[in-house]
């Protein structure tokens, strides 16, 4: 009896659904609303659920006695962990790297990048659409591609020239250095904010860099006092999404720092590596660990998403 | 090549003197060819020392067996390749490797092992591009048709949904890592009675590990399409929708007659450039499971370049080789429209 009389609501429903425009504006809304909270509560629930796992304490995680489907830490909240990340191992030092890095490679990046923008933007010259489709398939190989004589070179080997056997020169011994790191990064993320940067800089009228020239600076001085500092979002937009793309750099952060130590360099990868490998069964501590280091860029991307949004689709849809 | 060094850095700091004066005349005077290839070089001298020469190195050593530097490498020819595909090269791959404590993991992948580690590693890679780029796909549109209604809270949900693209693949790793772990995670029991992975030994499980890393990637992933894809639909014009009203088309319809076909180009695009990303994969492998679980084409150059250097050089331009044929497609794509 009752499913019959749902059964007529059901119905009544439906037919209002199609006959009734507010109950169907209603109906969107409703599903609008649904389908939001989905997407919410896939994409954050992991890092509540690595909070629950950091303020369990590590005997009752060990015990396995999760009362689902409520995730909830486990008795008295152990907030402890978020210092004892530090004790373990020197967790700060591998984010402090992690930041050098970035920073340094950012630098690096936003400097070249600057000069090939403006050339790729504002420069009409023979050969311009050859080279940037050159450099957009080069950022297409993997990282995988370049691995084998980068490091050969990085460990102190000979620099030679392919298939000649011609030796060039015999390389410093680079790995465990800041050095091996930025120069693999340098190359990988040059391209994106090169077509960034392109985009930005061509869209600054003649007339203004015309104006500069006149007052007796030169081209280079044009650039970088008056076309740069006008596509000030721009550079941020770069400079962005460089940083954010070297601090989550996973390949070359774990080949070329050789013992993930912090000493050598070895970035925040190494420190949640030295965790998995070495404190096996701390897992309250990689859970706190990892939350450290996702803060910086969770901060970034609250600031910064205007920045973030209009350069990944400036520069992944040009590219 | 390092000719422009010298001249460039002390001049640059001396400003005003003789030298500077003189660069920067000489500068000046150049044709606008000149110039643009002058600032290139930094450009070039970057990309050809850390990307072109190591491409072309990398063919070369796949040539040879034996660690070059120390020794005589021995020319062997295309004889890697052959063993790569012939299965010779499996007892290099992979082995019996300890993972907490007394679990053993043979390198096999039984799922796709035909003959040889490789065709399997080709078929890892292959499947969890083209699985892990249609759900993303799928769930980057949803994610952006949200982002493109106008809500109370619009930028806070932006936010959300940016987030597990902006984190660390080590810390994504982890997380996926830490949820099926048999000690520290609650996903194994809540989804191996379903049927879903493995009860036992999941992150060593190939199918279940692969599937794992697949939702991870999607989970990450998901909000790089959606940016991408709300891009483009942000650039229809909302005056269609009007007209569409007007017409009496419903939702649905509009979105099969206006949105989908004005966002097809922006689809495309995207599809083919997550592809050759996700094509990459091995970090995410790394950490959530183990290259001999789930083996893809760059875990395999990692575990042998320090070991088989040749084969890991050969393993790598297969890769690149597959990765090319992705690109050639965009390369193609964008000469069409008049790059």
């Amino acid at each position: 009896m009752s499913s019959e009389s749902s059964d007529g609501a059901l119905a009544r429903w439906t037919q209002g659904v199609i006959h009734d425009d507010e109950q169907r504006k209603r109906l969107y809304r409703a599903l609008f609303y649904i389908v939001t909270v989905f997407f919410l509560v896939t994409t954050l629930f992991p890092f509540y659920w690595l909070l629950v796992l950091a303020l369990t304490p590590s005997r009752l995680i060990l015990g396995g006695e999760w009362d689902l489907p409520l995730l909830r830490p486990q008795g008295q909240a152990n907030w402890a962990a978020f210092g004892d990340v530090f004790q373990q191992i020197p967790f700060h030092l591998y984010v402090f790297n992690s930041f050098v890095l970035a920073i340094v490679t950012t630098i690096i990046v936003l400097f070249i990048a600057s000069l090939a923008g403006y050339v790729f933007g504002r420069l009409e010259f023979p050969g311009r659409g050859a080279l940037m489709l050159g450099i957009l398939a080069i950022s297409y190989f993997p990282p995988a591609a370049f691995l084998v004589p980068l490091f050969d070179a990085f460990t102190g080997n000979a620099v030679a020239v392919p298939f000649l056997g011609v030796e060039l020169f015999q390389a410093p011994r680079l790995v465990n250095t800041p050095t091996a790191m930025v120069l693999p990064f340098s190359a990988l993320f040059l391209p994106l904010a090169i077509f960034i940067l392109t985009t930005f800089y061509s869209q600054i009228p003649d007339g203004l860099e015309d104006a500069a020239r006149v007052e007796g600076t030169t081209r280079l001085g044009a650039l970088f006092r008056v076309i740069i500092p006008l596509s000030a979002p721009g550079v941020a937009t770069a400079a962005v999404l460089t940083f954010i793309a070297v601090y989550n750099e996973y390949f070359f952060s774990s080949i070329m720092a050789l013992d993930n130590q912090a000493a050598q360099w070895s970035p925040l990868v190494g420190g949640i590596l030295s965790y998995q490998s070495q404190y096996t069964t701390d897992f309250h501590l990689m859970a706190a660990a990892s939350i450290i280091g996702v803060l910086p860029v969770v901060i970034l991307v609250v600031v910064a998403q205007e920045r973030i949004v209009s350069g990944l689709t400036a520069g992944a849809l040009k590219e | 090549m390092s000719a422009e060094e010298p001249q460039g850095s002390p001049a640059r700091e001396s400003r005003r003197s003789g030298p500077h004066v003189t660069l920067v005349r000489w500068m000046e005077n150049l044709g606008e060819t000149g110039f643009a290839y002058l600032l290139l070089t930094p450009v070039f001298l970057l990309l050809g020392a850390v990307a072109l020469y190591p491409l072309i190195r990398t063919f070369e050593l796949s040539l040879y067996t034996g660690i070059v530097g120390t020794g005589d490498p021995e020319w062997v020819g295309f004889q890697h390749y052959v063993d790569l595909f012939t299965g010779q090269a499996d007892r290099l791959f992979g082995g019996p490797r300890f993972l907490w404590g007394e679990v053993v993991v043979d390198g096999s992948f039984p799922f796709v092992h035909v003959e040889g580690l490789l065709r399997s590693a080709l078929a890892v890679t292959l499947i969890f591009t083209g699985v892990s780029v249609f759900f993303e796909t799928l769930i980057g549109l949803g994610q952006a048709l949200v982002l493109d209604q106008d809500f109370y809270g619009r930028r806070w949900v932006r936010v959300a949904i940016i987030i597990p693209w902006a984190i660390p693949i080590v810390i994504q790793g982890m997380i996926f890592h830490l949820m099926f772990h048999p000690s520290a995670g609650f996903a194994t029991q809540v989804l191996a009675p379903l049927g879903v992975v493995a009860a036992r030994n999941t992150l060593n499980d190939p199918s279940s590990a692969l599937l794992i890393v697949i939702v991870a990637d999607i989970w990450k992933t998901s909000a790089f399409m959606a940016l991408l894809i709300l891009a483009g639909l942000q650039s229809i014009d909302r005056s269609l929708y009007d007209v569409a009203k007007v017409a009496g088309a419903t939702r649905w319809q509009q979105f099969r007659m206006i949105t989908f076909p004005l966002i097809l180009p922006t689809l495309g695009v995207a599809i083919l450039f997550r592809t050759i990303q996700a094509m990459r994969i091995y970090g995410l492998i790394d950490i959530t499971s183990d290259c001999t679980v789930v083996p893809s084409l760059s875990c395999m150059v990692v575990s042998t370049f320090i070991t088989a250097r040749g084969l890991s050089a050969a393993v790598a331009f297969v890769t690149a080789g597959v990765i090319a044929i992705a690109v050639a497609g965009v390369i193609y794509q964008q000469y069409r429209e008049g790059f």
